[in-house]
Order: C-alpha cells, then structure tokens, then sequence
C-alpha cells in the first residue's frame, strides 16, 4: 500500500519529533492490540453464556407453556384468565451499567420478594400456581438474556471501533511515520554529502587562489 | 512527493488520549466487600464518572469465601493488569486476600509475588465468568 509522506519542516528537530511519534504509535499499537484480546475473549464468553441462557430459557418457556395449557385445560380458559386478573406477581427491576475494558454494559437486577412472588386473592389450584412460578422463571430468564444481548451488541460495535483503530495504526500511521523518517533521515544524508562536496570544492577554491597569490 | 501538509496534531493528540480512555473505567475509590454488602444497589464511580455495579451473587459468593476480616480487606473491583506483550496477567494484591478468592475461583493454590497474583490468559476466561463485576482490566505499556 502506497503511504504518504508529511513534512512540515524538513529539519532534525522535526526528525526526532516523528521518531517520538512513531515510537508512541507503537507502543499505543500494542495496548490496542491487548484490548482488542480481552475484548474477543469477553464477547466469545458472552455469546457462549448467552447461548446457554437461550437454551435454558427455551425449556423453561416449553415448560411455562405446558403448564399454562395444562391448566387452561383442567379449569378452562374463562377461570384462568380470571386468576390472572386479579393475582399480582410484585417486582422490580433495577437497571444499571457495568464497565469491561472500557465499554460500558448494561446490567439488570431483577429484585423479587421471595415470599410474594405470586399473589392472588382468589383460591387457585396447583395446576395454575406451577404454571405462575414457571412463568416466573422464564422472565428472570429472559432479563438475563437480554443484559447478555445488549452486552454482545455494545462488545461488538467496541471491538469494530477498535480494529478500526488498529487497522489504522498499522496500515496508514505507522507505515505513514515510517516512510517519513526514512525520507527525512535521506534528505539529511543527501544534505550532508553536498555539504560535503561543497567544503571540498571551497578548499580546491582556495588552494588554487593561494597557488596563484604565490 | 511529499506533501506540504504537517502531520496533523490531532493523531498526536488521538494516540495520547487513546491510553486515558480505554483506563478511564477504573473506579475512584475502590471500596470493601463489606461495604459494598451493606449497600442496597453495591456499585462505584469511575474515573470518566460512570458507574460500575457489581452483582449481589457474586459479591454473596465473594462473602461465602471470606471471613469477617478478609471481607473489610478486600476491596472491589479486583484490578486486573494488563501488560502489553506479555502473556501473563497480574492481579495487584495488598493483603493476600485476593490469593484466596483467586485460588477458589481457579481451583488451584495461587502464590502471592511482590508484583501481585500472577495468572495466564487461559486462566482468565474462569476468573471473568464467575466474578464478572467483581474485577475489571487495566491496560498498561
């Protein structure tokens, strides 16, 4: 890939400026080069965690299901929907973030009084108690899931953004420095073999001036 | 040819800044697990102001590992350090309480060195799986 070379001022000062630069690129290149690690190994976690969540919350939503049509069809439809009405199922969700590696998470806590998970007024039998506190587990589930979702969507878009910035750093920044370097350091070479050249010829100047005042 | 145009300054600034940003999840103050149990929303501020929570499970597991004193001296988030090229991690540890949380979480004794607890990045997959927001990274040259 063709990279472009800078100058501002081909001068020594400018030289060591870019060499500072450059060695900063790099050692920034190696920092970005880690984060970029942790943050694969982070998003490789989550996908898996999620995938179990998935798997988990799958079950758990057959189970709901069955349970809800067991019921539906043991009392009927009518006396169901009626249990449902008037029972209350008290939580609460706290909602808050968690920070990894510079990306921030959301994180939920679903917070649940254990003695009143389920309350109804009404007498309900076992058939729609199983089906309540199976659907209970399925939305402790699905809160679960949806943290590990938007933490695989914000990991993801972290980890672009960053590989944008390594890529940057390898192919156009560094790169970029380095022909500068290189251009300067042969300029400065070029400047000192004219220099060079020219004392040579002043000398030759002066000794033939000299031959002839003799 | 090269071009006339000076580098621009905003690379130079990018790269400086591109350090502070990705350490500005550190938290201000760390505080103890005691503490941090006796708070009904257990969370820290970090450096760029945002806040870090930590999980009720996981610090009632840190709490089940620990004794009274150990739970005062640990503190929370566990720092993590990352250093560029290297291949191990170290965990910064004052006390030696960490060794103990690590060495449960690891299933293996864990020795405590000068520089803190050293673990290898194979390592640290089962260490962030169970104590996800009880530790956090930071990136150093």
């Amino acid at each position: 890939m063709a990279v472009k070379i800078h100058v501002t001022r081909p001068t020594k000062i400018e030289l060591a400026r870019l060499k500072k630069r450059l060695r900063l690129a790099k050692r920034i290149q190696k920092i970005i080069k880690d984060r970029l690690s942790i943050l694969v190994m982070e998003f490789l976690q989550t996908v898996r965690e999620s995938a179990e969540v998935r798997e988990r919350l799958q079950k758990e939503y057959e189970e709901a299901y069955k349970a809800l049509s067991l019921s539906v069809g043991y009392h009927g439809y009518a006396q169901v929907e009626q249990s449902l009405m008037v029972s209350s199922m008290p939580f609460s969700l706290h909602a808050s973030t968690r920070n990894v590696a510079g990306v921030t998470l959301p994180t939920f806590q679903m917070e649940q009084d254990q003695d009143s998970s389920w309350f109804s007024p009404a007498e309900d039998s076992s058939l729609i108690e199983y089906a309540s506190s199976a659907a209970q587990r399925c939305l402790s589930g699905t809160v679960e899931l949806a943290e590990l979702q938007s933490a695989l969507e914000l990991l993801g878009d972290e980890i672009n953004k960053v590989k944008r910035v390594n890529n940057a750093l390898e192919y156009a920044v560094i790169p970029g420095l380095d022909a500068t370097i290189k251009y300067l350091s042969m300029k400065f070479e070029e400047r000192d073999r004219e220099e060079v050249a020219r004392l040579k010829y002043v000398k030759l100047l002066i000794e033939k001036r000299e031959a002839y005042a003799f | 040819m090269p071009s006339d145009q000076g580098p621009d300054d905003v690379i130079a600034r990018y790269l400086g800044g591109e350090i502070g940003s990705m350490n500005a999840q550190l938290p201000k103050v760390r505080k103890t697990l005691t503490e941090l149990l006796h708070e009904e929303h257990p969370r820290v501020v970090c450096l760029d102001g945002s806040e870090h929570s930590f999980k009720l499970d996981e610090l009632k597991f840190l709490a089940s590992i620990l004794d009274d004193r150990e739970r005062d001296e640990l503190l929370l988030p566990m720092i993590i350090e990352v250093h560029s090229g290297r291949s191990e991690l170290v965990v910064r540890s004052r006390l030696g309480v960490e060794a103990k949380v690590f060495a449960r979480v690891l299933d293996m004794p864990v020795s405590v060195e000068k520089a803190g607890i050293r673990i290898y990045r194979s390592q640290l997959g089962s260490v962030r799986r169970t104590l996800k927001t009880a530790t956090q990274y930071v990136f150093t040259l």
